[in-house]
């Protein structure tokens, strides 16, 4: 699932063994070719540029550190990473003061105009057939309150008594919309790769 | 809990939106399913790619990646 590689240019499963094997220029590979993404991630989180930058150093540097950790058996390295960023993030966040500062700014773009999940691909991404504008589609597709309910639980980390208590619905139609949603986007994305 | 109802909560489980009582039943479930389970929750996880690859990259600082790969240097040399 993860985006196409120029040909000739190491599988992302390449650049992990070399991380193991200690080789940096694995590492400035993988930065490289991630760091849009995780920061991209790390931002959902956050709400904060210069924080989030701090925290991208900080979670390729676990990458290296960790990377003793990974096995190939467990997943792709992607969703390796996307796991450790997000930790990463939603620790920061609850662990920060700026926690406060950042649920104050959600709730004012709440308010004022919903920070939509996905957007709209660009003329570029369409003509590339990147594989992020098909999972865009797919999650675009679910009701809004099925995205929003996803949205705060994944990047903010919030279980589904307090996304009941933030958004003012029921817990049962909380649990509805979350369950209803994910496995839209699983069988989604089953098909996706049935096509890729 | 049928295996159908935790492959639901599985999903649940991934993204952290387990209550604390759901996740005592799921562990439950989990240990009763046993490999059958685990290959279904590591399948799961591919939401955690998913959603990532759902958002616009960002664009960071080239200032980051010279201290990152500064700080692996002086790892690597000590």
């Amino acid at each position: 699932m993860a985006p196409a590689l120029e040909p000739g240019a190491p599988s992302d499963f390449e650049l992990m063994k070399g991380i193991q094997a200690g080789d940096a220029d694995a590492l400035s590979q993988l930065y490289d070719r991630y760091n849009g993404i995780l920061k991209a991630l790390i931002l959902r989180v956050i709400h904060n540029e210069a924080e989030a930058d701090d925290l991208l150093q900080e979670i390729f540097m676990e990458i290296w550190n960790q990377a003793k950790n990974f096995s190939e058996q467990k997943g792709k390295p992607l969703g390796w990473m996307v796991t450790l960023a997000r930790r990463r993030a939603i620790d920061g966040l609850r662990k920060k003061q700026a926690y406060a500062r950042a649920e104050e700014r959600l709730q004012n773009e709440t308010e004022q105009q919903p920070e939509a999940w996905v957007h709209n691909a660009t003329e570029e991404e369409i003509v590339l057939g990147d594989t992020r504008v098909l999972i865009r589609k797919v999650i675009s597709s679910l009701p809004p309150a099925q995205q929003q309910a996803i949205d705060l639980a994944f990047f903010r980390g919030m279980s589904q008594r307090e996304i009941a208590a933030k958004t003012n619905t029921p817990l049962g139609t909380v649990k509805t919309r979350l369950e209803l949603g994910l496995k839209k986007i699983y069988d989604g994305l089953k098909d996706l790769k049935d096509e890729l | 809990m049928n295996f159908e109802q935790f492959q639901n909560q599985s999903r649940l489980y991934v993204i952290g939106a387990l209550d604390p009582e759901e996740l005592e039943q799921f562990e439950q479930a989990r240990e009763k399913f046993g490999k059958k389970a685990e290959d279904f929750i590591s399948k799961c996880y591919a939401l955690h790619e998913a959603f990532a690859l759902s958002l616009r990259p960002a664009k960071s600082s080239d200032a980051i990646k010279e201290r990152l790969m500064a700080m692996v240097k002086a790892k690597k040399q000590s």
